[in-house]
């Protein structure tokens, strides 16, 4: 095993790391920049760095020094956590060179993910699914009809220099499209001096479904059940689910081995996720993969009573894979709700609901403690596990009802009343229902 | 704190010296290398324990900053500031040419040692030895996207790229040959000056290898020039400043003299960008500033607009509509100079494809006020000249509010005989109130700049047409309007000076602007009657910011189908054309 790990990140993630480190018998190192003295992941860790002033690049993305504090603390690996240098090639090849365990896939995996365009163009060679688009520009009118007739309305025309969701038109049927085709261009070229067009399938009441994966080094690679992360704001997901309550055995098996084949197809190694987007027809299609741990493992843990974090660390040290395919079995239901701080300042007051079977809270805060004003507005994960999503849900109420973060404002009651929607409690929802129920008053954010 | 202290927490980069971004840098540094010494002894011994291996840092001289090595790519520019560092010559021939297309020529030439001075030739030996050239100029032709072209490319690292008889000597005959073979010439310079140890016969070199440009040039050869760092003494002062274009590097030191002698000498510190490519830009003397990662692309652009001559071609027919619209004076005025109006620069970008901006008199300053450069017109090369109004007021400081200097006139007029040494038309586009009226547009001579254009244009052996975009305000605007022929966009205005001015000076109150613009006769409607212009852009109602496209693609249309027509006439009937359109004005 690794003798001592570098956390290169902050907040409830490092605080994980560090917890599963501490189980492991593996001494840790905290950096913090100078807004995070007090922070608790320094607290907890063996020792602790500072690595510079308070803005994310000049400490938390500042390469450089991390790599010196990992020298000078002789660590001999580094858990990125997620965001920060989680997906940052660079960061990777750095450690690479100076013979550095990164805890996480290799810098050509990350690169390879990393541009959306190429992850898409690697995945369809390698049979995975993607969401149907026009590879290269539409030139006419009757290419565009043909992509239409072929993949279906409604269809997306979309500038190919644009951005900021200027030049993008949706057509529902035929006579639209040929309306709105010349238009489109015409609006392109006025606004980008480009009128290149290109156009997407649009999957309508589509959900978030995404797949956890681990690899180890030796080409073993299993699937740990999907996510349903549908519940989402703004493309921030709020809370998440699993398993996925449009899902079954088949289907998730089927699923698995899609996610499988996409890591192959990028050489991946370690903990990963895959995101797909599901239609109503229950079609699947690749969206992008997320070369790290993500925010919500943790219900994947619940319902697999498999420790991510620790598998992490075990495969970086060049381990197997301490598990099956088979042995995976998933086991009841479990949700997480992101506790997010609205606004900064001092926590006077905090009473965490531990306590009880099937509840678990990851925080980096504690009572007198000030959120800083740089960084991630989460604050807390408030994940719980239950025979059945009912109980699931009704332990997840019972613990927010309990929560107290005095001093700041944060969005527990957001949380609460998304709990108690109809959409929510029916599993009748998708990608864009969140911001239908705000926009509708149902829920006041 | 809510856990027992069990440590101590050390703070390696206190955040505050960030603050400082020099005792900052020291202190990663430091940092850095402190650690590389400390886990040496460990490292080697078990040989897989993190360390820093040899190489992996590389520090910017111009940041000062610590750069991964392999963030530098093949094109060594510092990721954080830009900076480019110093190449070798083969490298910059790797980057700029086609694979495998690039032929040396005089490969083995020496130098002998023309002043006996002690040490010389075993230096230039061990040189030769030590770097992968033998002289501080590597020559020979090449395809750049595709141009045949001669190339002749310096390499610093050898007696820092100084210049002595073997780098005329093989310069002057690269002229020679693209001279014999009709071809262009880039040049990318690199050089301290000339070579001490040669003495006067390297001096000579200088006057050697001008004279050899200067044939090239006169064979209406193109020759261009990249500026890069550093390009002094001796070569700045011969062959790097004699391009039809000037290229530079951003941030290469540029200059004749060093900054420490001319600080020693004027007893004053100079400016920290002194003698930077950005400087002599402002000064005028280059024409663009090319980072090292676009250049290849921009010397292929230039490279095939010069190969392609403009053709008339036959048969084009093409279907006024433009009619002048009978809209008050007072309101065309204001539509003229409204803010939204689209400026040359839009102009621009929307008739001429793969423009390339050109900067500089060659003499004083770069005028924002006058845009000028080459690019095509559907698929003629041409030069555009334009003044340029802001459409805020930041542009507005840059552009002088298009009111150009005399150095703005002296760089159109740059342009214009650069365009009809290869044989360009030329086309003006005009948005001004006048040239501008300050002390020290006095100082340089404002009127004769104005002059030096009317004489010269009159003289130009290729067509001109002039647009009228916006303002044409007396002979600020005349100046770049000495045409074969001229155009007016419906809400613009030509006049012999503001309403404004012309109250001013009539009736002594700027006020009476209105009822001056009722009687000056400056709408397009008027000047057609006139015979001042040929032709009118039509505008949709309150002008054509509301729909450019329609105007604009009108004006290409147009255009293409002038130049076609007046391809198609003899040099000496275009001279007459131009001499008897501007002769036949007067009423006695």
């Amino acid at each position: 095993m690794f003798n001592k790990i570098l956390i290169a990140n902050r907040g409830e993630i490092a605080v994980r790391i560090i917890r599963a480190c501490k189980e492991l018998g593996i001494a840790t190192v905290a950096i913090f920049s100078e807004a995070d003295r007090d922070a608790l992941h320094v607290q907890m860790a063996d020792e602790a760095v500072c690595v510079g002033a308070s803005p994310s690049k000049d400490s938390y993305l500042n390469m450089h020094n991390i790599l010196s504090a990992v020298l000078l603390t002789k660590a001999d690996a580094v858990h990125p956590g997620f965001g920060f240098l989680s997906e940052n090639d660079t960061f990777v090849a750095m450690c690479e060179d100076c013979n550095i365990k990164f805890i996480g896939p290799s810098a050509d995996a990350i690169s390879a993910m990393g541009n959306k365009a190429n992850a898409r163009t690697l995945m369809k060679s390698a049979g995975v699914p993607t969401i149907p688009g026009s590879d290269g520009t539409v030139d006419c009118v009757e290419e565009a009809v043909e992509f239409a007739n072929s993949y279906g309305y409604p269809v997306l025309l979309k500038a190919s220099a644009g951005g900021g969701g200027k030049g993008i038109r949706l057509c529902e049927n035929e006579n639209e499209l040929r309306e709105s085709y010349a238009a489109a261009k015409t609006e392109a070229r006025l606004a980008f001096s480009n009128d290149a067009i290109y156009m997407e399938k649009v999957i309508r009441n589509a959900r978030h479904i995404e797949v956890q994966i681990i690899a180890d080094e030796h080409g073993n690679i299993i699937h740990l059940g999907e996510r349903e992360c549908s519940m989402q704001l703004r493309n921030q997901k709020v809370l998440e689910e699993a398993p996925s309550i449009g899902m079954n055995p088949e289907l998730r098996a089927q699923l698995g081995e899609i996610a499988i084949l996409a890591a192959r197809a990028c050489d991946y190694k370690n903990a990963g996720t895959v995101e797909f987007l599901m239609d109503e027809d229950k079609r699947f299609y690749f969206m992008e993969m997320n070369t790290r741990i993500q925010v919500e493992h943790p219900i994947t843990e619940m319902i697999t009573g498999f420790d991510i974090v620790k598998e992490q660390i075990s495969i970086a040290r060049g381990n197997r894979l301490s598990i099956r395919q088979e042995d995976v079995q998933l086991n009841g239901h479990s949700i997480e709700c992101r506790i997010n701080a609205t606004t900064a300042g001092l926590i006077d007051y905090l009473f965490l609901p531990a306590g009880g079977l099937g509840i678990r809270v990851d925080s980096g805060i504690y009572a007198g403690y000030t959120v800083p004003t740089f960084y991630d507005s989460m604050l807390a994960k408030v994940i719980s596990h239950g025979e059945s999503r009912e109980e699931a849900i009704a332990k997840m109420n019972r613990a927010l009802g309990e929560l107290v973060i005095s001093g700041i404002k944060t969005n527990i009651d957001f949380q609460l009343q998304i709990l108690e929607s109809e959409n929510f409690l029916q599993g009748e929802y998708y990608t864009t229902t969140l911001a239908q129920m705000i926009e509708s008053q149902e829920i006041k954010p | 704190m809510i856990l027992p202290e069990t440590k101590q927490l050390r703070t390696l980069f206190p955040g505050s010296a960030r603050h400082n971004s020099k005792s900052n840098s020291d202190s990663h540094s430091d940092a850095l290398m402190d650690q590389g010494i400390d886990s040496n002894e460990t490292l080697f011994s078990q040989g897989n324990e993190p360390s820093v291996p040899d190489g992996m840092w590389v520090k910017c001289g111009k940041c000062q900053g610590t750069i991964y090595s392999r963030q530098l790519c093949s094109y060594k520019v510092c990721p954080d500031c830009k900076g480019h560092f110093r190449i070798s010559a083969w490298e910059t021939i790797r980057l700029v040419t086609d694979k495998d297309s690039f032929n040396e020529w005089d490969e083995n030439l020496t130098s002998s040692d023309p002043i006996d001075f002690p040490g010389y030739a075993q230096k230039v030996a061990a040189l030769a030895d030590a770097l992968d050239v033998n002289e501080a100029v590597v020559t020979g032709r090449c395809l750049i996207h595709g141009v045949d072209t001669v190339l002749c490319v310096m390499d610093s690292n050898f007696i820092m790229g100084s210049m002595g008889s073997v780098v005329g000597e093989k310069i002057t005959r690269a002229f020679e040959k693209a001279i014999e073979n009709c071809l262009p010439i880039t040049i990318f310079t690199a050089s301290g000056g000339a070579r001490m140890q040669e003495g006067i016969i390297s001096l000579m070199q200088m006057a050697k290898v001008s004279a050899a440009v200067k044939r090239h040039s006169d064979a209406g050869l193109l020759y261009i020039t990249v500026l890069t760092d550093p390009t002094t003494g001796g070569v700045t002062a011969s062959y790097a400043m004699l391009g039809d274009i000037v290229l530079a590097e951003p941030g290469a030191l540029i200059g004749f003299a060093g900054r420490r002698v001319i600080e020693q000498t004027i007893k004053k510190r100079l400016p920290d960008n002194f003698q930077s490519a950005e400087f002599a830009q402002e000064n005028g003397f280059i024409d663009k500033i090319v980072s090292r990662d676009n250049m290849k692309g921009t010397l292929g652009n230039i490279l095939k607009l010069h190969c392609r001559k403009p053709v008339a071609c036959e048969g084009t027919t093409f279907q006024y509509f433009g009619e002048p619209c009978d809209t008050e004076p007072s309101e065309v005025v204001e539509i003229s100079r409204k803010a939204t109006r689209p400026t040359s620069r839009d102009v621009i970008a929307h008739i001429v494809t793969d423009f390339v901006e050109f900067h500089g008199d060659r003499n004083f300053r770069d005028d924002g006020a006058i845009v000028g450069g080459v690019g095509y017109l559907g698929d003629m090369p041409i030069t555009v000249i334009a003044t340029q109004k802001g459409s805020n007021l930041q542009e507005n400081v840059a552009t002088n509010f298009g009111q150009p200097h005399p150095e703005g006139y002296r760089k159109a007029l740059r342009l214009m005989m650069q365009a009809e040494k290869f044989g360009r038309p030329i086309l003006t586009l005009i948005n001004t109130s006048g040239a501008y009226p300050a002390a020290s547009a006095e100082e340089r001579g404002q009127g004769e700049a104005i002059a030096q254009n009317l004489f010269n244009m009159a003289g130009l052996k290729v067509p001109v047409l002039s647009v009228i975009v916006g303002e044409g305000g007396s002979g600020g605007a005349l100046a770049l309007a000495l045409a074969d022929k001229v155009f007016m966009f419906n809400y613009s205005i030509y006049s012999i000076l503001s309403p404004e001015g012309f109250a001013s000076i009539l009736w002594r109150d700027s006020e009476r602007a209105k009822e001056a613009a009722s009687v000056m006769k400056l709408r397009p409607k008027d000047l057609l009657e006139m015979q001042v212009i040929e032709g009118v852009i039509p505008e949709v109602d309150g002008g054509f910011d509301n729909d450019p496209s329609y105007s604009l693609d009108y004006l290409k249309q147009l255009l293409v189908h002038e130049f076609a027509e007046l391809l198609q006439k003899t040099e000496q009937e275009l001279l007459d054309g131009r001499y008897d359109r501007f002769r036949k004005f007067g009423a006695y």
